[in-house]
């Protein structure tokens, strides 16, 4: 049986890998601080794509609202930076200027680092493993979950606006330092921080791609087809869907504690609703069934949005939203769909097969090998 | 009555203040195949999804083994050994043959433990001896929309012999097959029945009498009769439902 190149395991982990490959050796190419901070964001960018495109492309769960755990994997992490600069018995001062005086309970954790960065992980995480779970065993699905993530992602937004003592409001939280980890300081402006994030990109990613290759990956993309069949075939479908919105949910926090650290602020602007559709936007215009391909999709969308995007002003929303009407219509894999499309052409021109039952039987450049 | 192995009592259903399935009881022994037939409308499908946990039953027990499984969860039901073959073929579109077979092949349903592991044990042994059964062996790779509907009904029967249940629930499992793979069909599901109990829904009283154990008849949601094949087949009062005698003609 001819074998469609795009589906070989082992070409797609060499492809992986030569990616990877490019994206770590910038800085050895490159020491410009500034451009290497604006590439570590775009790999931030890069691991929420990866997160839409497990929960989306793999399991169908369109998920609207990952800024949720992106903004509060970033608050909280901005407030471990934050608390780092503080010298012992002090406040930050945005607390005096709302009339606090001590230290809030919601802050005493974040004192010390290692619980503020678990905290970062674990809130998000839990919040959508009880969210995801409350939603998925109602049977809540499709656009009406999107809705619903939508809908508690301005929830959340107004609410830290509104917690102004806690949150500083629509000013947000901007540490005045960068996040030390033990002895090392993590310089936003550096080659050491490109390493950082790029290492938690590639974590990331190989760890959602292991994810998708196991039974749990297998039986994912089987109740994104039908849950009611993988239901009589004996699988807890609530539980997969709430795992892997939950897991995705945790990359998006690793995605905003990078932010934080990066960009060393955090505000309500994380939990904005057009942010967290631009998102579902690169993952749909890269390829929302390939992990890799969607994080190529935020690369070129806010790679254009920055270099492209700047002459056009507000013309480029247009744009945008032009270009992913096009995809929507004619590529609706996106521009992994082409590769695809091209790819199993190439290695097999579309043939007729013989099946057992004697019938003709059409199979073109759809026939997918393992 | 022989049986106890699989038992429904008295169970009803109304959809809407019409009731679709009015106290009906139903005793299946071990390694039979019984056969649920009636005309349009009397309950048969209802019946397969009250016992499956499609629907909640709204009086009525169901047990298996001794086992009270009425009301239960679908993937519950499933695991107590329970399979199911929808009347129209649901197989997995987007993925192929072979993938609907893993998925099927639900020894270790864990999530946790499954996001752990590439392949399941024995998975492949299993692969290889129902797609020969199912004659997909050809097909495996092929994505489960692009086959025939023939081959889909196959697929899916594949499907429900690799999960392996105690008692297979399979509805209408040869509509629209040719006559050629209803032989095929009748072939396998002789032999299944040795070690296997199958509960069939079906409209074709000439495929009934091929594979046939125990005859149902179910009329406007009740039993009607029951018995072999020979006996239905004389039944006046089958006749009657089946031929519409009381309806003036």
């Amino acid at each position: 049986m001819n074998q469609n190149l795009y589906n070989k395991k082992t070409l797609q982990w060499l492809f992986y890998a030569a990616a990877f490959g490019v994206i770590g050796a910038v800085p050895l190419i490159s020491d410009d601080a500034f451009l290497l901070n604006q590439l570590a964001v775009y790999g931030v960018y890069g691991m929420l794509a990866v997160s839409i495109s497990l929960c989306w492309g793999s399991g169908g769960i369109l998920n609207m609202g990952q800024g949720i755990a992106f903004g509060l994997g970033a608050y909280c992490m901005a407030m471990t930076m934050q608390m780092q600069t503080q010298a012992e018995d002090t406040i930050p001062p945005f607390m005096l200027n709302n009339g606090l005086d001590s230290l809030p309970h919601l802050w005493q954790p974040f004192q010390d680092t290692t619980t503020g960065i678990i905290l970062a992980l674990l809130v998000p995480t839990t919040f959508y493993l009880v969210f995801g779970g409350i939603m998925f065993t109602a049977r809540v699905s499709g656009p009406f979950f999107a809705i619903m993530t939508l809908a508690t992602l301005s929830a959340f937004a107004t609410i830290f606006v509104d917690l102004q003592p806690y949150t500083n409001g629509v000013n947000g939280i901007s540490p005045p330092g960068s996040l030390n980890l033990g002895e090392t300081e993590i310089d936003p402006y550096s080659s050491g921080a490109y390493w950082f994030v790029f290492g938690l990109l590639v974590l990331c990613t190989v760890a959602a791609k292991l994810i998708n290759q196991s039974r749990f990956g297998l039986i994912v993309r089987a109740l994104k087809d039908d849950p009611e069949r993988v239901r009589f075939l004996g699988y807890n479908v609530a539980i997969y869907e709430t795992l892997v919105y939950a897991l995705s949910g945790l990359i998006a926090a690793i995605a905003g504690c990078c932010f934080a650290v990066l960009t060393q602020y955090v505000s309500p602007a994380q939990f904005d609703v057009g942010f967290s559709i631009s998102i579902v936007i690169w993952a749909a215009l890269g390829g929302r069934n390939s992990l890799i391909w969607a994080m190529f999709g935020a690369f070129t969308v806010q790679g254009a949005q920055s270099y492209v995007g700047d002459q056009f002003l507000n013309t480029w929303i247009l744009i945008l939203g032009f270009s992913f009407i096009l995809v929507v219509r004619f590529l609706p894999g996106g521009f992994a769909g082409l590769v695809e499309t091209v790819l199993g052409r190439l290695a097999k021109p579309e043939t007729e097969t013989q099946s057992e039952n004697g019938n003709l039987k059409f199979s073109g450049a759809k026939e997918v090998a393992k | 009555m022989i049986g106890g192995f699989f038992r429904i009592e008295n169970i009803e259903k109304s959809f809407g203040g019409n009731k679709v399935i009015d106290g009906f009881s139903l005793n299946v022994a071990e390694n039979t195949l019984q056969c649920l037939v009636g005309p349009n409308g009397a309950g048969k499908t209802t019946t397969i999804d009250l016992i499956s946990g499609r629907q909640k039953p709204d009086a009525g027990k169901v047990f298996l083994n001794g086992d009270d499984i009425t009301g239960r969860g679908e993937h519950e039901i499933s695991r107590k050994g329970i399979g199911r073959k929808f009347q129209i073929p649901a197989v997995l579109k987007g993925l192929t043959v072979r993938e609907n077979l893993e998925v099927a092949y639900s020894r270790e349903v864990n999530a946790l433990r499954n996001m752990f592991s590439m392949k399941a044990k024995g998975c492949a042994e299993k692969l290889d001896e129902i797609s020969q059964q199912v004659r997909l062996t050809k097909r495996l790779n092929v994505e489960a929309g692009l086959l025939s509907h023939g081959e889909t009904q196959w697929l899916e029967i594949g499907m429900v012999l690799m999960q392996d249940p105690t008692i297979l629930l399979l509805d209408e499992p040869v509509a629209g097959m040719t006559e050629n793979e209803i032989g095929l069909t009748v072939e396998i599901l002789n032999k299944l029945k040795r070690s296997h109990t199958i509960i069939l829904v079906e409209h074709d009283m000439g495929f009934v009498r091929k594979i046939a154990d125990v005859v149902t008849v179910l009329h406007m949601g009740a039993l009607l009769a029951q018995g072999s094949i020979e006996e239905i087949e004389k039944d006046e009062r089958v006749r009657a439902v089946y031929l519409g005698t009381e309806d003036a003609h």
